[in-house]
């Protein structure tokens, strides 16, 4: 359940730490952002000395929720932080590797680069 | 509860008139709520043995888990494989035989658009959630849509599939096929994500025609 001011980790390694949401695209008025939703955020925090910077606006997929998505059989996975991953505006990723696990809801949504990059698939 | 309300008893004694009266209340109330819970007694005795005799039965199956998980390390050391649903090693070669053949071609077809340095991986003991993977290095957009639409093609006319991904160019344009990805990448990007180290471990598929050319 991300909503704009949610503060979300950054796990690739593109260099920023952690983002606020300030807005949710694609979902017309709805209120909360799940996991495969896109973004757009601001850097709150970043390594010095990369290419992205503190209060930069970038659009990220959110990887990982508190709130447990839901599958069809059942199954559902409780991460235990909210993580996001930085795209550019054409859907590729600004890291090149990602850390931890992240659900494969994420290639029926068309992220399948992320998912290709990704250490582990649940 | 009949010897909450013995207790109860003697301390109404200790107080005046009304607080008595509200004691002998209680009290008449609590006898009444033991009378109901002396006639609900036995299935409460009988809740209780079947409370009891549930970890009892549990701690015994733990018990044969334990033992038999222990028969099984033994014999396969610590990776179990489970069968159930799995399906037969033929049946499976004969899927990984399908899908490589799929991959072949359109590996072939890749090269008939001269897309350098493909290359196809098996990454199918690496990652659950597909078989063959294919990178392909293409110099210019135009060139990037060329092979992908000729994939495409290729892939609904003799094989009835159609891809999920990328539809339009894109500097890492991604076709997936289910079983086979294709990754199409220009060289600056190709050397950006360097998905072969990432892959390192995948086994490498000899392919039928000349690639050496690409560079």
């Amino acid at each position: 359940m991300i909503q704009p001011q949610t503060l979300l980790n950054v796990v690739d390694n593109s260099g920023a730490q952690e983002l606020m949401c300030i807005r949710i695209k694609g979902t017309g008025n709805h209120r909360y952002a799940h996991i495969g939703d896109i973004i757009v955020a601001v850097i709150k925090e970043a390594v010095p000395n990369m290419p992205l910077e503190r209060s930069e606006v970038i659009r990220a997929v959110i990887v990982r929720t508190c709130k447990e998505p839901k599958r069809d059989n059942g199954m559902i996975i409780r991460y235990d932080d909210n993580a996001a991953v930085i795209i550019d505006q054409e859907g590729n990723p600004k890291g090149t590797r990602i850390f931890g696990a992240i659900a494969r809801e994420l290639r029926q949504l068309n992220f399948t680069k992320i998912v290709s990059l990704a250490p582990e698939v649940l | 509860m009949p010897a909450l309300a013995a207790a109860a008893a003697p301390y109404s004694g200790h107080h005046q008139c009304t607080a008595r009266e509200k004691h002998l209340s209680m009290q008449f109330r609590s006898k009444r709520s033991a009378r109901l819970n002396s006639q609900r007694r036995p299935r409460c005795r009988l809740q209780v043995s079947i409370c009891q005799s549930r970890p009892s039965n549990d701690s015994v199956v733990g018990v044969d888990d334990d033992d038999a998980l222990d028969d099984l390390l033994n014999k396969y050391g610590k990776v179990v494989y489970q069968g159930g649903d799995l399906k037969k090693p033929s049946e499976e070669a004969e899927d990984d035989a399908e899908s490589l053949s799929f991959a072949v071609a359109l590996a072939k077809v890749a090269n008939d658009v001269k897309a350098a340095d493909i290359r196809v991986l098996f990454v199918k003991p690496l990652v659950y959630w597909t078989r063959f993977f294919i990178i392909v290095t293409a110099f210019s957009r135009p060139q990037i849509d060329a092979i992908g639409s000729r994939i495409r093609d290729i892939a609904k006319k003799q094989f009835t599939r159609t891809a999920s991904g990328d539809t339009k160019p894109n500097s890492w344009t991604l076709l997936d096929f289910g079983d086979v990805v294709v990754h199409i990448f220009l060289p600056p990007q190709r050397a950006f994500y360097n998905l072969e180290e990432f892959y390192g471990n995948a086994t490498l598929i000899e392919l039928p025609f000349d690639n050496s050319l690409s560079g």
